[in-house]
């Protein structure tokens, strides 16, 4: 067990500025082949038949990056990918039926399986040692934290929707 | 310097882990548990991570060999850009459903308020009923994933009690906020009482494992809307990361430290 004294997350303020481009592409790549396999397994979409829509997502995500290098505003590089995925995929913009088609051929959820594997193998010492540590007080605001958040927006956006509806 | 950390040995030997415990996972596929008038769905995002947590050598000391300390370092940064094609699939969701957007727009934009709805739910739980002292200013201000971790370690530093709040509430939700993710949507949707727009756009709260768990929850559960709530969620999850640090920062943070104040005004 590590070093559980210290018990402070070194939490990896990421900047986005200082990002290795060309590393992170080459780890995308490696992230979009796994996704691309858990598609497969999920759906029965085989590579071939994925790789357009695989190297849409895969140049969203780079343009996304880059974006979020050299703009100098405070948006994160996941705000700059979405905002692509979105307007190639506007109903009007050229080719945007086309890349509807083709990114419909991936599993959404399969895409977030990789992620949450590396996460299960990420947890480090630290932080299972902060969860049992922060005890069963912790682990019930946390869930009322959760449920606040979801209900809370669920309770604003129904009363809005039948008042301009 | 670049080749040596993306083509490593021992990071190949992760990738390799990785790609195994998703082929299990994905094969065993989407299960859904009915239980009385709604349904708890099992996703293979949540077979993944347990699996992960199971092999992880804190918990499998076999496993320490090949996951070293540093692997598992980089196993972190790889959460992020793994994520990154998400994201970036849930986008071109939203594009095609942009009328259905613009129609719910005061929603989309209203529901962001609602994100509050972590103090108005924890702050009276971990004040009054749990007794806790200044670590529940960090704990409930926002659902503390990272931006709002920075945010805690740069006002008061991570070791402070408001920061071990946060970092109690992180490691919790990190541990369990996909399985909470899965199941409360369901569970909400099956009392019948909310639009399915509205649950829907209520996925986006900033955090891409979250946001998987909660719509794949409600299309399991509601199949022939898919489009639809994927579109409104990938709606919400941007305005959320772009609002998110400043709702924090300027409402939510102070909101809470003023509740704080008032209901222990003999701590200050």
């Amino acid at each position: 067990m590590a070093n559980v004294e210290n018990l402070t997350l070194e939490i990896e303020t990421i900047d986005e500025r200082k990002v290795n481009i060309g590393e992170t592409a080459a780890l995308l790549l490696v992230a979009c082949a796994i996704g691309t396999m858990a598609n497969y397994v999920a759906t029965g979409v085989g590579a071939l038949e994925a790789f357009p829509g695989m190297a849409i997502l895969f140049l969203c995500s780079v343009a996304g990056l880059i974006m979020a290098r050299f703009v100098p505003l405070a948006l994160p590089s996941v705000a700059w990918v979405s905002l692509f995925a979105i307007v190639i995929t506007i109903p009007g913009v050229p080719g945007s039926a086309w890349v509807v088609e083709q990114a419909g051929k991936i599993n959404f959820l399969s895409l977030a399986t990789p992620a949450l594997a590396y996460g299960g193998l990420a947890l480090s010492a630290k932080e299972f040692a902060i969860a049992r540590k922060s005890g069963w007080k912790i682990v019930i605001v946390a869930i009322c934290v959760m449920l606040g958040t979801y209900l809370g927006s669920v309770v604003i956006a129904d009363l809005t929707l039948r008042v301009f509806s | 310097m670049s080749h040596s950390r993306a083509l490593g040995a021992d990071k190949l030997a992760l990738h390799g882990i990785v790609l195994a415990i998703v082929v299990i996972a994905e094969a065993i596929g989407v299960l859904r548990i009915p239980i009385g008038i709604a349904a708890v769905v099992l996703l293979p995002m949540l077979y993944a991570f347990a699996m992960g947590i199971a092999i992880n050598p804190n918990i499998t000391r076999a496993t320490a060999r090949v996951l070293t300390p540093n692997v598992q370092k980089f196993a972190g940064a790889m959460i992020t850009i793994a994520i990154t094609p998400f994201v970036a699939k849930f986008g071109t969701t939203v594009g095609p459903q942009i009328e259905a957007i613009i129609e719910a727009g005061p929603a989309l934009i209203l529901q962001e308020i609602g994100n509050l709805g972590t103090i108005v739910v924890a702050f009276p739980v971990a004040v009054y009923l749990l007794g806790m002292g200044r670590e529940t200013v960090g704990a409930v201000y926002s659902i503390d994933r990272e931006p709002n971790l920075a945010l805690i370690a740069e006002k008061y530093g991570l070791d402070s009690p408001e920061g071990a709040g946060v970092m109690g509430v992180y490691a919790t939700g990190t541990l369990i906020g996909t399985f909470i993710f899965a199941i409360m949507p369901t569970l909400i949707h099956g009392m019948g009482v909310f639009d399915i727009r509205a649950l829907a756009m209520s996925c986006g709260v900033g955090s891409g494992s979250m946001l998987a768990a909660c719509t794949g929850a409600l299309t399991t559960a509601v199949p022939d809307q898919t489009d639809l709530i994927l579109g409104l969620a990938g709606a919400s999850n941007v305005l959320t990361y772009a609002t998110g640090l400043y709702v924090g920062l300027f409402i939510a943070l102070p909101l809470t430290q003023w509740l704080y104040r008032k209901a222990r005004p003999e701590l200050y």
